[in-house]
């Protein structure tokens, strides 16, 4: 019973009216970002930061979390209806998706889909109001040899596991970590790279850099790409699934939640991998792979269930260790710091209100999304008549506003001007953001431990491999790190085996 | 709740602030040479800004709300708080320092800014006393040295007697908690090592997990952890013994020549006409005086310290000259910035 009182209370914060009216804002923003090709929810939640500042940090968390796990459902809709996906975690569903609505079958896609998210979703809360006590359990045991081995792993995975070209996503990262030593050195007070500009003295300020970077460099890559024009989207009869559909995909559902929810702990990890990993295993798995491509149901339920079991889940490493698993957690991370709540192991005790209020508000959010996604369907489509044009200028104005009142300084401004321009340059030039806003927040606490453990040994640096959590994290690290050679060797030995290259291929392109 | 309406409240503040002062300027630009005089019956002319120097919700922030909150009835003009935070406070310090000197933006000092910091950074990132006019001194913020309650260490003479090498965390370089141990522990002879962490919260969880030894932090911080029995209170640094943790000795009292505490201040720009510093002065006696005042100080384990401005000046510079020859004398290097 000890165990389940704060998850009780939890609920109680959930069913304050206002806590449900900000919940359900957040997961209609959610669903309309979705919806809208471009602007993603990393995106929006950056630039919706600063409107969060005058609401209580539980009430702010949850209308921000409604927005990420909302945003999983909208990304589907234009997948099916236009095969353009509205997110980047729904790309495959626009395989199978958009064959079955050119079947007729549109209705019984997004049916599936939704059913899928909310299940992939719901299987997620539950393993985080289980894991993350447990977790929690070990918080006073994480010094700063573990974040240090953490750290460092997150980076790693960060930097190989991302989407797109590796070698881009290592460069991103490096800028990353460069950016992160910006500022006073913590253990001795040196000035680094601050050209004695005061407003440099703290480093670089994470909300700016995510708010330009995700907010103002989307805003302008998408201002370029005009090719949206809004085709006539499929007609949506029927969206419940038939009773055939739904037993050809409850076995998807269910092993893509269960990807998902593993993918979405890891750092690096997240929706889009996700997705693309249980489509993957779908089609390895099928007895007539041919299917997919071409409208098989198991292809949109496995990514949907997935994309969304990962969102969730990727709550556990922030919410319980104050480690962002992806970009948009590390967002997350920067509206907690400016609530004045510091993510970490101290968290579900401190602030049960907080934790249980905000794991608990994903029940609500996912069933409200359950009830929207079916018959409002129609009322998203219509969403994507609004111009960029008119919705452009506006959301530059939130951005620009919003990020002068955090700190009431107009250099930060200047900061988001500036990230928003690298952002939109960065996007042009193929290197996802991801990696660099992650480095950056990974970076500062990877120095600081490192530094830190380092003076907690006397400089003895063995120290990181005798304590077992930090010997743990070691050790995979190693196991990542040395992943593909292995693999290579393993490949050659078994040169008449296709099936594993075909899966090496997958992941190649994971 | 308190917290969110603060904020809403500041945010509008100061936008209508900023209208009103846009409207005044433009008002008064025909009338030559009359804000040079600086007419003091015309004080205050609209809202008078409180700038902060630190995020909101530390001990800083709540200070100066719960001022502006109590002083602006008898200054008769509202005090929106505006926080800036950025390089240990000396951010926004500097930048009042170099707004106009006519008692309409006023900023919270940080003795630390003036006493400690300078020992640890290089002189282009620090403040002097000397450019501010103090009104007056607020309150008294107490550093404990704390350990983890299974370690068993609840003196001094445990610690010394324990002849072994010691880590400790402070709140992060060039603050008071880096300095009273640094100076405590060379004074004892004790062999440590000092590990910075990111402010207090990270410092008292790194020693709940026995991370480290031996933690300085703010009283109000450690004091729910030493009710519960985890942390053990060892001393207090305060030159005298803490009303909230009167069984605890000071350090000064353990035989050692660490006096080392947090004071805040107000300040207005130097230059300020002694009028409007009188009113100013005036207002803030009627706040402390308040009871809703006194209670928020209990509440936060503050202890009032309602100095003369002239004293407060007077005394930081003396703690700044204190604490250089303390750390020359006992070869304490607070970092290699300077």
């Amino acid at each position: 019973m000890d165990f389940l009182a704060p998850v009780i209370n939890g609920f109680g914060v959930v069913l304050e009216p206002m806590n449900l009216l900000y919940c359900l804002i957040g997961v209609v923003i959610g669903m309309l970002i979705g919806v809208l090709p471009g602007l993603g929810p990393a995106a929006t939640i950056a630039i919706l930061l600063p409107l969060t500042y005058g609401v209580e940090p539980v009430t702010a968390i949850i209308m921000l979390s409604g927005i990420f796990y909302g945003a999983q459902y909208g990304g589907t809709i234009t997948s099916v209806l236009l095969r353009l996906p509205g997110e980047a975690s729904s790309v495959v569903t626009v395989f199978d998706g958009f064959a079955l609505a050119r079947q007729g079958r549109a209705g019984t896609a997004l049916g599936i889909a939704a059913i899928g998210s909310f299940f992939g979703g719901t299987v997620s809360i539950i393993g985080l109001t289980l894991l993350a006590p447990i977790v929690a359990g070990f918080a006073l045991d994480f010094g700063p040899p573990e974040y240090t081995a953490l750290a460092m792993l997150g980076i790693l995975l960060v930097a190989t596991v991302s989407n797109g070209s590796k070698l881009k996503s290592i460069i991103a990262a490096s800028l990353g970590l460069m950016l992160a030593t910006v500022g006073r050195d913590t253990f001795t007070g040196e000035a680094r790279f601050t050209f004695d500009n005061l407003s440099l003295a703290d480093g670089l300020d994470f909300v700016p850099i995510a708010m330009g970077i995700f907010g103002l460099g989307e805003i302008l890559y998408n201002l370029e790409e005009r090719h949206n024009k809004v085709q006539a989207p499929a007609k949506v009869a029927n969206v419940w699934p038939s009773r055939k559909d739904l037993k050809e995909s409850s076995g998807a559902i269910g092993r893509g939640s269960l990807l998902g929810f593993f993918l979405g702990i890891l750092p690096g990890g997240g929706a889009t991998i996700a997705s693309l990993a249980a489509y993957a295993m779908e089609k390895k798995r099928a007895k007539n792979p041919e299917r997919f491509g071409r409208g098989a149901v198991e292809g949109v339920a496995a990514p949907e269930s997935a994309n969304n079991a990962a969102a969730t889940s990727s709550f556990i490493p922030l919410l319980t260790l104050g480690i962002p698993a992806n970009a948009t957690m590390a967002i997350i991370f920067g509206a907690l710091l400016i609530q004045g709540v510091t993510p970490g192991p101290q968290l579900v005790q401190n602030d049960p209100e907080l934790f249980w209020g905000v794991v608990n508000s994903m029940y609500i959010g996912n069933i409200l999304l359950l009830i929207m996604s079916i018959p409002l369907v129609g009322i998203f489509v219509k969403i994507l008549r609004v111009r960029a044009a008119i919705l452009a200028p506006i959301t530059v104005l939130i951005t620009l506003i919003g990020v002068y009142t955090i700190n009431n300084s107009i250099f930060d401004i200047w900061l988001v001007i500036v990230f928003g321009i690298l952002g939109y340059l960065m996007k042009k030039f193929g290197f996802e953001p991801g990696p660099l806003v992650l480095a950056f927040v990974l970076g500062s606490l990877l120095e600081e431990n490192l530094r830190r453990s380092l003076l907690v040994f006397g400089g003895d640096a063995a120290g990181f491999v005798t304590r077992p959590i930090s010997g743990i994290l070691l050790l995979v690290f190693v196991v990542v790190m040395f992943l593909p050679l292995l693999q290579k060797a393993f490949k050659r030995t078994r040169t008449t085996a296709p099936a594993v290259e075909a899966l090496h291929d997958e992941k190649e392109k994971v | 709740m308190i917290k969110s309406a603060f904020t809403r409240r500041s945010i509008l503040a100061t936008g209508s602030g900023l209208a009103l002062a846009l409207a005044l300027t433009a008002c008064g630009g025909n009338v030559a040479g009359s804000s040079s005089t600086a007419d003091a019956s015309k004080f205050p002319a609209g809202p008078v800004t409180l700038t902060i120097g630190a995020d909101p919700g530390g001990s800083t922030d709540l200070i100066g709300r719960a001022l502006a909150e109590n002083a602006s009835g008898a200054l008769g003009a509202p005090i929106p708080v505006v926080n800036k935070p950025g390089a240990n406070g000396a951010l926004a310090t500097k930048e009042v320092g170099a707004s106009k000197a006519d008692g309409q933006t006023l900023v919270i000092l940080n003795a630390s800014l003036f006493a400690i910091t300078p020992l640890a950074v290089s002189a282009g990132e620090t403040v002097k006393i000397e450019d501010y006019e103090v009104i007056t001194g607020i309150s008294q913020d107490d550093y404990v040295l704390v350990s983890n309650a299974s370690s068993g260490m609840k003196t001094m003479d445990d610690l010394t007697k324990a002849g072994k090498k010691f880590n400790f965390a402070t709140t992060g370089v060039g603050t008071g908690s880096q300095l009273a141990q640094a100076l405590l522990f060379k004074q004892a002879k004790i062999d440590g090592t000092d590990v910075p962490f990111d402010g207090g919260s990270p410092a008292m969880t790194a020693l709940l997990g026995n991370q480290v030894d031996l933690a300085t932090i703010q009283l109000a911080e450690a004091m729910p952890q030493i009710k519960a029995g985890k942390l053990n209170p060892i001393v207090v640094f305060s030159k005298e013994r803490n009303q909230y943790l009167p069984d605890t000795p000071t350090a000064v009292e353990a035989g050692y020549d660490v006096p080392v505490s947090q004071f805040r201040a107000v300040a207005a720009p130097k230059g300020t006409p002694e009028a409007v510093l009188t009113k100013l002065r005036e207002s803030f006696k009627k706040a402390f005086e308040s009871e809703a005042y006194k209670a928020f100080n209990k509440q936060n384990l503050f202890t009032a310290a309602e100095i003369d401005g002239d004293q407060v000046a007077k005394d930081w510079s003396a703690n700044a000259a204190k604490y250089k020859e303390l750390t020359v004398k006992y070869d304490v290097d607070l970092g290699g910035g300077k």
